[in-house]
């Protein structure tokens, strides 16, 4: 019973970085109607940037933090210029190749100019963690947990009660009547971008401390997140979520239970399950009454 | 001058001619009904007048000012609001969220602001008062057409292009729609109707033309389009009556 405790805590956290990652795969899907396969490499990016700020140039870590996001705030928006933007008018295969081929770049560009050593970045608080009971809580993770709760709740206020959250949204449902309104399109499909690689990279950040910071990171990250979106229901944001922690619940236990070198293995096969028998994922209906 | 005025519109989709040359007008406090069958260049006249077509050739001019090659977005700011065929109501955003975008051409207003001339639109669209909470996509298409109408009301029109409101509906939901486009009217709004239902169409009209296959074929009155024989043949007759 301790074990479980102790591994719950654990797959919520990592669970948490795959609900952030599929948070942004979502919110682009919804307003391009496209899958953005460089969203890993956001984090990725991210978590490179935050050991540039925090540990060669020896900033604050929240000093550092701060500007990383800025950092992925600008890559979002040259982005959504160079990759998304000259393709809007198109079907969505050339899009997705794009963001391919973006994603590509963005890794071999990182490999390029930093090479293919992985780094250490050291977590938010000098306290690794603490007994709470049986359940030893890791601060990194605590902190992963409080910010992607923090962060959902966030998006939850913005989208429900602000005009432009319903824009957003609007846009997101019908592009063409959206700008019939007066609506901004483009500039909403910017501020998406933007908030996606943001988001992202707050999920590379946080997760990095306990991973190494790697090139690969990003792929292996996005797979997963890809695996939550799927699991909770394509464009679904809540299906993204509980997909998301639901996956990291399963391969922590699933590691600890039955094999750690399969760990991985189990993300996907609950994935595969899922494509036979409820491809629509859990919250699927709702995605197919819009379509 | 003439709150809108088109001057021999082509608008090509590839090589076919959708539109081919059509020029009418607009004057202010009018409604005029734009006539003609399925595939004769009705939306796609709308469409390029709202920015979502780009014409080959011709001027499309709001009071004396070309239109042409503004994007939608900056149309509707300058007052030409558009309720498109298929009614086009956000399916995940409530009946008055819905409402209330439709005054995102308008700046500097308050989140409050909208949300109060929301609720006053009830006024004008009684039946889907009740649906106010509810998500756009479980409305019957007759509620989606007033919620419709009504988010493009809320844009504060010059003029409302209004694109074939009775597509799809029961006759007794017809009749509703165009008792508030009579009301419409009434309150001063210039309206520029595309319909198949020539009956219903002219029924609120100043004037109307009619489209065949691109081109304007007709003009006139009510009066002056029902007494020609052929027009009668072939919009007022048999298809006419039955939609």
């Amino acid at each position: 019973m301790d074990l479980a405790l102790q591994l719950l805590f654990t797959g919520i956290g990592i669970g948490s970085v795959y609900a952030l990652v599929a948070l942004g795969f979502v919110l682009i899907f919804r307003a391009t109607n496209v899958v953005n396969f460089a969203q890993g490499e956001f984090s990725m990016l991210a978590a490179f940037l935050m050991v540039v700020f925090s540990v060669k140039v020896g900033l604050p870590y929240w000093l550092a933090f701060i500007v990383a996001l800025m950092g992925m705030a600008l890559l979002g928006a040259v982005f959504n210029l160079a990759v998304y933007y000259p393709l809007r008018h198109r079907t969505y295969l050339p899009v997705i190749i794009s963001t391919i081929g973006a994603s590509i770049f963005l890794a071999n560009t990182t490999l390029a100019i930093h090479g293919p050593e992985p780094e250490v970045l050291s977590g938010w608080f000098d306290t690794p963690g603490f007994l709470l009971g049986p359940v030893y809580l890791d601060s990194q993770y605590l902190l992963i947990i409080a910010v992607t709760a923090i962060l959902v709740a966030l998006q939850y206020w913005f989208f429900e009660h602000t005009l432009l959250g319903k824009k957003l949204q609007a846009t997101s449902q019908d592009k063409e009547m959206a700008s019939l309104l007066g609506i901004p399109v483009a500039t909403m499909i910017m501020v998406t971008f933007v908030y996606s690689a943001v988001i992202g990279g707050i999920a590379g950040i946080l997760v990095a401390p306990v991973l190494f910071v790697s090139i690969g990171m990003g792929a292996a990250i996005a797979l997963k997140a890809f695996a939550a979106t799927i699991i909770g229901g394509f464009g679904d944001v809540t299906g993204a979520i509980i997909g998301g922690l639901a996956l990291g619940v399963i391969e922590t236990f699933g590691a600890a239970y039955i094999s750690v070198p399969y760990k991985d293995g189990f993300a996907f096969l609950v994935l595969i399950a899922f494509l036979i028998f409820r491809p629509q994922g859990i919250f699927g209906e709702r995605v197919a009454e819009k379509a | 001058m003439s709150l809108l005025e088109l001057k021999s519109i082509v608008v090509r989709y590839g090589e076919i001619e959708a539109v081919d040359g059509v020029s009418l007008v607009v004057e202010a406090g009018e409604v005029v009904t734009l006539l003609g069958s399925n595939g004769a260049g009705k939306s796609t006249t709308l469409r390029a007048i709202s920015g979502l077509a780009k014409p080959a050739s011709g001027d499309i001019l709001l009071e004396g000012q070309s239109i042409v090659g503004l994007r939608p977005e900056e149309i509707v700011r300058r007052g030409i609001a558009q309720v498109p065929e298929g009614r086009r109501v956000f399916p995940g955003l409530s009946v008055r969220e819905n409402i209330m975008l439709g005054a995102s051409n308008r700046r500097g207003l308050k989140k409050s602001e909208i949300r109060r001339e929301a609720d006053e639109m009830f006024d004008l669209f009684p039946d889907i008062r009740r649906f106010a909470d509810a998500l756009g996509w479980t409305l019957s298409g007759g509620q989606q057409q007033m919620v419709a109408v009504a988010r493009g009301l809320m844009a504060k029109p010059r003029i409302l292009l209004l694109d074939e409101p009775s597509l799809g509906l029961a006759p007794v939901i017809v009749q509703a729609v165009f008792a508030i486009i009579a009301e419409i009217r009434r309150r001063g709004t210039t309206v520029l109707l595309v319909e198949q239902n020539a009956r219903m169409g002219l029924s609120v009209a100043d004037r109307g033309y009619v489209l065949e296959t691109g081109k304007l074929v007709l003009s006139g009155t009510p009066t002056q389009l029902w007494s020609n024989e052929e027009i009668r043949a072939a919009y007022l007759g048999g298809r006419a009556a039955v939609a």
